[in-house]
């Protein structure tokens, strides 16, 4: 699945940390490809997610696709995050395949050059004043496109 | 009764000679002539008390378990003596060095370099005697002596101290009030009453230096250290046609470690060259391998980021760090090979995927995260190494919230007008949490923490410096 944000850090995060939380609770390992920033393990902790879980990878570009089909291939790992900077859809489709090898779910996070992909859920993530606005673009299996408002968690 | 033989260096007094206690010849009984095979054991100590300088107990064991490695060029059995002394058997090996000046010779020769490199006092104690207790005492004694038989260790034993046996504290103090000064005292009195009075370990100790007791010696083993090459016929061009030769060397290495129940935590590779230095390839594991499969996996791709220099006219594989073998969890009788891996705990199984990562991009791509119970925001989380086990510590239980990200070094903000930008004018949202820590090591952290907005909906943690320059700073971002 791939979720698009014009910025990093407006909040694209908030999507997945329920996600990493209930992972963590299953004893799930997660891996991090080429974040923008590191991510801060108190923080993690404080919301529920166990950092000894959870691996982060930095690689030149060149490698970055190479290592996260590896990931997503292994059935030891259960969700990759990855923000591969530019891909191809030729790139998405091959790492799609590899995902569903290894049962795993992948997400990328790219800032959306790409009109159409076969990734099977694209969102839109923008910011607004109360919070974000999240904007389904494609689902498989629905022909729904929907808007979706979030409100922010307190800081 | 004592002749002057050779000198030898001592540590302090170089001008001492070495004497020998060689009595008389002792009659021989006509038609029997004494055997080789029958000559007694030579044991020969070597005492170091230079070493018991060293606080550490465990760089001491290092420096001489280093020394009796240097000492197996001359002896099958090398003893390591904690904690500052070797002994050697020297009897078989007399006659290839040529009789026990040369062998003294050798050993000051292989010993000497070491010691130097250390920056320690060349010179030792060394004496030998058919026992190793007799030697280990007459050379930690101090006393240079070489006696050859034993009938002559009473003697030559006489005059030490009995304060140089290993005796506890009480049993030293009973044997200085009851006049009991040298060895010599010891033996005048009646045997049978001796281990009534001063107890067995003494008695024994007596008798483990005559000889009329073995004394047990644990021979020194060098650690183990895998080292095998492979050269070929003409130079060889292209990784993918080394595989089959990387196969082998692999298949040599896991027999080894199979002989000795081991496995290992690295490998290293040298690719050698025609006229070039050889291309180094070193292999961190995350996890100890025993199996030839994955050693190779991991080979290969490291192999495959390589470009070769050069036609390689040879390899060679070392491996010298190893861990004793664990057999590791099987599934269940009964459960398929994938309901058994998905049994086994989160992080041991993700290993061979972390190793296979770790492999192409190189040992430092992959982190895991850590907590710190630290008050200061960047010491609070530390990015271990792929390689290291983690070990999880106490966090400290936070009551305000951080942010998700933490930029790898603060960001100074602009201030137009007195409004703070990042990316467009800043609104705070909540502050200040004021972080007050690290005074003790002269990089005091003195800031207040708010959270601030920007019109492009990124959340930040900003500080204020509260001294010097009172500037600000961008440290995070929320999610």
């Amino acid at each position: 699945m791939e979720i698009i944000t014009p910025l990093w850090g407006i909040g694209e995060l908030q999507l997945v940390l329920p996600l990493l939380r209930q992972l963590s609770q299953q004893g799930g390992n997660s891996v991090w490809f080429a974040p923008p920033c590191s991510p801060y393990a108190p923080a993690l902790l404080a919301s529920g997610i166990d950092p000894a879980h959870l691996y982060v990878v930095s690689a030149p570009a060149a490698q970055l696709l190479w290592g996260i089909e590896k990931a997503l291939q292994d059935t030891a790992c259960a969700l990759v995050l990855a923000w591969p900077g530019r891909v191809s859809h030729r790139q998405i489709r091959r790492l799609q395949l590899a995902a569903s090898a290894g049962n795993t779910l992948g997400i990328l996070f790219h800032h959306g050059a790409l009109r159409q992909s076969t990734a099977a859920l694209r969102l839109r993530v923008e910011a607004t004043r109360q919070g974000l606005r999240v904007e389904v673009l494609k689902a498989r299996g629905s022909y729904r496109q929907s808007t979706v408002a979030l409100a922010r968690s307190a800081p | 009764m004592t002749g002057r033989l050779f000198q030898l260096p001592l540590l302090g007094r170089p001008q001492r000679t070495l004497r020998v206690a060689r009595p008389h010849a002792p009659p021989r009984t006509p038609g029997k002539t004494p055997r080789a095979g029958r000559l007694p054991p030579l044991w020969y100590a070597i005492a170091l008390p230079q070493l018991l300088g060293i606080p550490d107990a465990q760089i001491r064991e290092e420096k001489l378990a280093l020394l009796a490695q240097r000492l197996g060029q001359l002896s099958g059995t090398v003893s390591v003596e904690a904690p500052d002394s070797l002994v050697f058997e020297a009897r078989s090996s007399l006659r290839y060095f040529g009789g026990i000046h040369s062998l003294r010779t050798h050993c000051r020769q292989l010993l000497q370099p070491l010691l130097s490199e250390w920056g320690l006092p060349v010179d030792f104690h060394q004496a030998a005697s058919p026992t190793p207790a007799a030697s280990l005492l007459l050379a930690r004694a101090g006393c240079n002596l070489l006696v050859h038989r034993r009938e002559n260790l009473r003697s030559a034993l006489g005059r030490l101290s009995v304060q140089s046996l290993t005796l506890p504290q009480q049993r030293r103090q009973q044997l200085h009030n009851s006049g009991l000064r040298l060895l010599r005292d010891v033996w005048r009195l009646p045997a049978h009453a001796l281990g009534q009075r001063f107890g067995t370990q003494f008695l024994r100790q007596l008798d483990q230096c005559l000889g009329h007791v073995a004394t047990p010696v644990k021979a020194y083993e060098s650690p183990p250290r895998f080292n095998s090459s492979l050269e070929f016929d003409y130079a060889v061009e292209g990784c993918e046609r080394l595989l089959p030769a990387i196969e082998e060397l692999l298949e040599r290495l896991c027999a080894f470690l199979r002989a000795r129940d081991l496995s290992t935590l690295h490998l290293q590779l040298s690719l050698q060259h025609e006229a070039q230095a050889p291309t180094l390839i070193a292999l961190d594991m995350r996890h100890p391998g025993q199996s030839r499969a994955p050693l190779q996996l991991l080979l290969e791709t490291r192999l495959s980021t390589l470009t070769l220099p050069a036609p390689v006219c040879g390899m060679q594989l070392e491996a010298w760090r190893f861990k004793a073998a664990s057999a590791g969890t099987q599934p269940l009788a009964g459960l398929s090979a994938a309901e058994g891996a998905a049994a086994q705990s989160g992080p041991a199984r993700i290993a061979p995927l972390l190793g296979l990562l770790q492999a192409r991009l190189g040992d430092a791509a992959v982190h895991s995260l850590q907590c710190q119970a630290d008050h200061c925001p960047e010491l609070a989380a530390s990015p271990t190494p792929g390689h290291e086990q983690s070990h999880p510590h106490p966090a400290l239980a936070l009551q305000a919230r951080r942010p998700c990200w933490l930029l790898p070094a603060p960001v100074q903000l602009q201030q137009h007008a007195g409004q703070l930008l990042y990316r467009g004018p800043l609104q705070l949202l909540s502050g200040p949490e004021r972080i007050e820590t690290r005074w003790w090591s002269g990089q005091e952290v003195c800031r207040d923490y708010y959270v601030a907005t920007n019109p492009r909906g990124m959340r930040l943690w900003i500080f204020h410096e509260r001294e010097g320059e009172r500037r600000w700073f961008v440290h995070g971002i929320f999610d």
